[in-house]
């Protein structure tokens, strides 16, 4: 693996890039469906005694133009909020209970890389 | 025998009775028909955000299969916002050729004969004009509008061109309780939908009430939302509550607690306590978690502390609903805000996957006639009002 993915404070979390430093909502989506409890577990597990730490760094640059190292760091943690509640609320399941079709759901956002909650410069998005 | 109940809503409100819902209204092609004629067709109904149509000749095209038709919402060099029929003046074809979208144009061009319209709906090129006859003329051929018009910035649109009631009297009081909160500062937003195979007011019904949250919501919401609802008010067919939490609930999980220390971005945090209306949490409880309005007949608006997010439920027919979920943030101004609002909004979507879990089981049962009527508790009390307003309009 590349020894540029993350931020060097950050390379022992290299590891975790490949799979959860994913840039759109519909990718974390799928990467969560997709892994077992004990492989969402294990990524939790990972970053959340870092949370701390990547996120007092990741406020100290500007939020729209992140550096690609540190924009893959702020993937992952977007990704730890789509898995936290499969590990902290729905015990491991990778899918949440007693739930809707999940892949029937459309999120209009969901294909957006980098995104900040500016659908409406999403060019050709449904009404 | 059943025990009396004493009822707080029901003797507040005794105009809305106490007996069983007939399904009826749920299952009926004919009743559906006369929704789609004398209810959907004589009010208001919410169509976009002032966002959404940016700057002069941004357009959308919405479909609406109960009106049958798609309608186009532009905002001319003017800067308002006009609304018209995708349908051109000739012979019918679509002006917009798409389903639905978002564009930005300066005219709209009939691909089928080359007939031009501007961006305030006018016919302005006609090509072989001359071989029209007297009875055609140009300037009473523009593209066919409808009402529209925008409160906090929402726009809502009328099919009747020239409606009897204009919006902000149709939505009156309850207008004036959810007005002077931030809408247009909170743009970030989150939007989900999905198509359902149930009566429109099967989804509605199921977030208009908090007596669910606490089974269904067991997982992604243990935080001790109270079942009851407060502060009913019934403001001609529209009507709002809020929604509270008990006074304690769980610790926090660790991502939750995180969440919440970088933003205000759920209804599960509490106490933090900014720019509400002031008829919104009056007392400005801690426990308060969100006020949950229905706009008349198919707009929810649930306004809390750094957010809010709108439900809407567009009936397709008796038994398909398009439901749209959205979710407006302010802008994230770093990392740490945009992994709180993801992780709000992520817990929320999952919420919604909770909600609409019921929802198309719910149609084909009733649809078996194994069950005739629908008995609603005292706090159902919004879904009550509901039934009796779309039945007004209905036998009306």
């Amino acid at each position: 693996m590349s020894s540029a993915l993350l931020p060097a404070a950050y390379r022992h979390l290299e590891p975790w890039a490949q799979r959860w430093a994913l840039p759109t909502q519909n990718e974390r989506e799928v990467a969560r469906r997709a892994g077992s409890g004990i492989e969402l577990k294990m990524f939790y597990d990972a970053l959340i005694g870092e949370m701390d730490g990547i996120v007092g760094h990741l406020n100290t640059l500007d939020l729209a133009s992140l550096p690609p190292a540190e924009q893959r760091l702020l993937y992952l943690t977007l990704s730890l909020a789509e898995v936290a509640p499969h590990v902290e609320l729905y015990r491991g399941d990778p899918r949440v209970p007693y739930s809707f079709e999940e892949e029937r759901f459309i999120a209009e956002h969901g294909g957006a890389a980098h995104y900040l909650g500016d659908l409406y410069a999403i060019p050709n998005r449904p009404a | 025998m059943n025990k009396p109940v004493t009822s707080r809503w029901a003797q507040q409100f005794p105009q809305l009775g106490t007996d069983p819902v007939p399904t009826e209204a749920l299952l009926s092609e004919d009743y559906f028909r006369r929704e789609k004629e004398r209810l959907f067709r004589r009010t208001w109904l919410k169509l976009a955000r002032v966002e959404e149509l940016p700057t002069p000749g941004s357009w959308k095209l919405k479909p609406l299969p109960i009106w049958d038709t798609s309608i186009i919402l532009v905002r001319g060099e003017d800067g308002l916002i006009r609304g018209f029929h995708n349908t051109c003046s000739h012979r019918g074809n679509r002006v917009i050729w798409a389903e639905d979208g978002h564009g930005r144009d300066r005219r709209f061009f009939c691909h089928f004969h080359g007939w031009t319209y501007n961006l305030k709906g006018e016919l302005v090129h006609v090509p072989q004009e001359d071989e029209f006859f007297d009875s055609f003329c140009k300037g009473d051929n523009g593209l066919a509008p409808v009402a529209v018009d925008v409160w906090e910035g929402f726009i809502f649109a009328h099919l009747d061109p020239q409606p009897a009631q204009g919006l902000a009297e149709y939505l009156g009081e309850a207008a004036a309780r959810l007005s002077g909160f931030p809408y247009g500062e909170m743009t970030a937003v989150y939007a989900y939908r999905t198509v359902l195979d149930c009566n429109w007011k099967i989804a509605q019904d199921a977030f208009s009430e908090a007596y669910h949250v606490t089974t269904i919501h067991a997982g992604s919401f243990p935080e001790g939302f109270s079942a009851k609802l407060y502060d009913v008010q019934l403001f001609g067919p529209h009507r709002t509550s809020a929604v509270y939490m008990d006074d304690k609930g769980p610790t926090p999980s660790p991502v939750a607690a995180l969440a919440h220390k970088l933003g205000t971005t759920s209804i599960a945090k509490r106490g933090e306590r900014v720019a509400l209306p002031p008829k919104v949490n009056p007392t400005r409880s801690p426990n308060f978690a969100f006020e949950l309005s229905v706009l008349f007949p198919n707009f929810l608006v649930h306004i809390m502390d750094g957010l809010y997010f709108t439900h809407q439920f567009h009936p397709l027919s008796v038994d398909k609903t398009l439901w749209e979920g959205i979710q407006y943030f302010r802008p994230p101004q770093n990392a740490g805000e945009r992994f709180s609002q993801e992780y709000g909004q992520v817990l929320q979507r999952n919420a919604w996957l909770e909600d609409t879990a019921t929802m198309e089981a719910t149609h084909a049962a009733l649809k078996s006639g194994a069950k005739k009527v629908m008995h609603l508790q005292d706090q159902e009390v919004l879904i009550r009002h509901h039934y009796q307003v779309v039945d007004e309009y209905v036998r009306g």
